[in-house]
């Protein structure tokens, strides 16, 4: 290749984006979510079309952004080695945020949960609050989760090994188990004799169960993206970043959820 | 004030000429697959074969753009970036100095002396007519320029 032709080129690996409305699109309509969710569930809106509005701005932002990603990576060619080892840390330092979160509502748990205070009998769970019995539908879910690992490493497996028709299996079946698991926890929540306004035991446990609710929708959500993308032939057998951040994931939420299992449904039952 | 935002909002080209544009762009409908690095071209060249039905493809097969450029390289033992760190088995001197490739008429270089870190970097900044000479160790660098005019 001449000095000539070289210089027609981009001279460094990183990736230069385009200027975009996504960030800007996606924060006001995450303002929206948050400011409908609360006016709604506080009485000041009495519409839940509003709710549904920005649920579906968000959704297609989400939608919009990532089909530019996906251009830029897949057919414009602009995921270097450098710029996936990027987006690879860049996704562990998020994941390393998720699981701080998940720790300071740990840390609101034990806190309540070790020294029980007056107000509450002194005892753990707290008087006339009947604790969710770690042996039924938790137990279920806690059977799925571990499953949908099994099944997504074999997916991951398939498509190191080129292997597009097992891929694809995996990763329809590891959906579908995560779908059912927020199947199960929606009947779970509804069938629960507690909710959040009651006492600090259902305050702690649907904010950490719920969060955790919420990043499954978010994961069952990249787990469909992931599929679509490997039937359209997006994924290589050595390039799939996409596919290796959904996998991280899910296992990060898996062992998230184990903790939850042990010190929320078990130990504090 | 409005009239001037409005000004300012005016987009300067409409949806429908956008289409235009694009449709008047003259991409080959047909690409010639570069199979190594000589063979490259224009950003034509870097498009790949695609992927065979009911397979997964390969990175040899479905990578484009810079990602393949980088592909082709890796497969001749060419670092197309050129990441490597400068020569730091000598100290460049004003007849022998220690050559940069740029395509830039100027760069920045970090020194850390030789051998490599042997004192904090200092930064510097050779352009094409006037070498840089390190305030710390002295050594001498200058750019071989590789680009056109």
């Amino acid at each position: 290749m001449s000095i000539e032709t070289r210089s027609k080129f981009q001279l460094f690996p990183s990736h230069e984006v385009n200027p975009s409305p996504w960030p800007i699109y996606m924060s006001f309509s995450l303002l929206s979510l948050g400011l409908t969710l609360g006016l709604l569930m506080h009485g000041y809106i009495l519409s839940t079309w509003w709710l549904i509005l920005a649920i579906s701005v968000v959704i297609s932002t989400i939608f919009l952004w990532t089909r530019d990603i996906i251009i830029e990576g897949t057919y414009l060619g602009g995921h270097t080695i450098a710029v996936k080892r990027g987006l690879n840390i860049g996704f562990l330092i998020f994941v390393g945020t998720e699981i701080m979160i998940f720790i300071a509502l740990f840390w609101g748990y034990f806190h309540s949960a070790m020294n029980p205070s007056i107000e509450i009998g002194c005892q753990w769970p707290p008087v006339g609050i009947t604790s969710i019995k770690p042996t039924e539908l938790p137990l279920l879910n806690t059977i799925i989760l571990l499953s949908s690992g099994a099944t997504v490493t074999w997916a991951h497996e398939s498509v190191l090994s080129r292997n597009r028709h097992n891929a694809l299996l995996g990763l329809f079946i590891t959906t579908l188990l995560i779908v059912i698991f927020v199947l199960c926890q929606i009947c779970e929540f509804n069938s629960a004799t507690f909710n959040i306004t009651d006492s600090v035991y259902g305050s702690i446990f649907y904010a950490t169960t719920g969060l955790h609710f919420i990043h499954m929708i978010m994961l069952s959500l990249m787990l469909a993206i992931c599929t679509a993308r490997m039937y359209v032939y997006h994924f290589t057998a050595t390039h799939h970043v996409n596919l290796e951040t959904t996998i991280l994931y899910l296992h990060i939420l898996d062992i998230i959820w184990l903790f939850i299992y042990i010190v929320f449904y078990w130990w504090g039952c | 004030m409005l009239r001037q935002t409005l000004k300012l909002a005016k987009p300067t080209r409409l949806f429908s000429t956008s289409v235009i544009a694009r449709n008047s762009v003259k991409t080959p409908k047909k690409f010639k697959t570069a199979k190594n690095l000589s063979e490259v071209h224009s950003e034509y060249d870097l498009i790949g074969t695609g992927a065979q039905k009911g397979e997964v493809p390969t990175d040899l097969e479905q990578a484009t753009g810079l990602e393949r450029l980088e592909l082709l390289g890796k497969l001749e033992g060419v670092d197309i970036f050129e990441q490597k760190p400068l020569d730091t088995s000598r100290k460049g001197t004003m007849q022998n100095p220690i050559l940069i490739d740029s395509y830039e008429k100027y760069r920045y270089i970090g020194c850390t002396g030789s051998p490599a870190g042997s004192h904090i970097v200092m930064w510097l900044k050779p352009t094409v007519g006037k070498p840089a000479r390190c305030w710390e160790c002295g050594s001498v660098y200058k750019i071989n320029y590789l680009g056109k005019d």
